[in-house]
């Protein structure tokens, strides 16, 4: 056992975001992707800070009211250098 | 009129209405603003449509044009203290090292999750700072690149990264908390407790 974490689980956790974005070079996602599948510790980590991204995404579209859009398509036109 | 090759500006930022509009409710917190915050986005970007280089981000280009209305605008009025940008790169590397919880811990956690609905899911993401909160809103729901958060928020990539870092923990931690006030997870013990048992440990070797 280890008490404290390996310097691979210090490197994987340092980077879990970038690596949860797609924001690393091929190498050092193959070799965290690596080190996730031996160390469940990590892995549990990289799990639940994927789920969050996940359950953010989930919330984000909503759809704007047609009042908005038709008083922007209003402005649109007020502005057009054509007048069209 | 139109040359069908020509850029269709209008419809291209147009089509953008919807995503703009979500972002704009993160943003103000409040359906009212959000709808004038995203009616004065598409007039100053209507009006600044010659400085649009097509070819380029249209999508980001219209975020950045909201975010800084945001901020000169709304954020005025809703009088929120500016957050001191003493954010750095290497105090959340130092601190990463610590989130080697217990398996036991996390998977209670990661159940917890499921368990949570998505007004809470907002609540949480509401209750970061400013800056927290579109730093994660710009990734997670809109998935811009770290370089184009650092464009459409004008800060250096280290900065969003620190952003991102800070506030992914924060809402982790509001989350746990909402789950915790449900009773659907126990928080952890304290920390040097949390040594003695199994926290901390790299099971690989075990």
């Amino acid at each position: 056992m280890c008490a404290v974490p390996k310097p691979e689980c210090e490197e994987a956790l340092d980077r879990l975001f970038e690596y949860i974005d797609h924001e690393l070079p091929e190498d050092e996602i193959h070799r965290i992707g690596e080190h996730l599948k031996e160390c469940p510790p990590c892995e549990a980590e990289h799990k639940i800070n994927e789920k969050i991204k996940r359950l953010v995404n989930k919330t984000g579209h909503d759809v704007a009211p047609e009042d908005l859009r038709a008083r922007i398509l209003q402005t649109i036109r007020a502005t057009r250098p054509d007048g069209a | 009129m139109t040359d069908i090759t020509e850029f269709d500006f209008e419809a291209e930022a147009l089509s953008y209405m919807d995503q703009l509009y979500a972002a704009a409710l993160r943003m103000t917190r409040n359906g009212a603003d959000a709808e004038d915050l995203v009616q004065e986005t598409f007039a100053k970007a209507f009006a600044a449509q010659d400085k649009f280089t097509p070819g380029t981000n249209l999508k980001a280009w219209l975020y950045r044009i909201q975010t800084n209305a945001f901020i000169n605008t709304y954020r005025k009025k809703q009088r929120e203290p500016k957050r001191s940008d003493a954010e750095t790169v290497e105090d959340w590397q130092l601190a990463a090292a610590a989130e080697h919880t217990s398996s036991g811990l996390a998977s209670a956690e990661d159940n917890a999750l499921d368990a949570l609905g998505d007004d809470e899911i907002k609540r949480a993401l509401s209750e970061l700072s400013d800056d927290f909160r579109m730093a994660v809103y710009l990734s997670d729901v809109e998935g811009f690149a770290y370089k184009e958060i650092a464009q459409i928020m004008d800060t250096p990539v280290g900065t969003v990264m620190s952003r991102l870092h800070r506030g992914r923990k924060l809402l982790r931690e509001k989350l746990r908390d909402y789950a915790a006030e449900r009773g659907l997870y126990e928080k952890a013990p304290m920390k040097k407790d949390q040594k003695d048992k199994d926290g901390g440990v790299c099971r690989a070797e075990a």
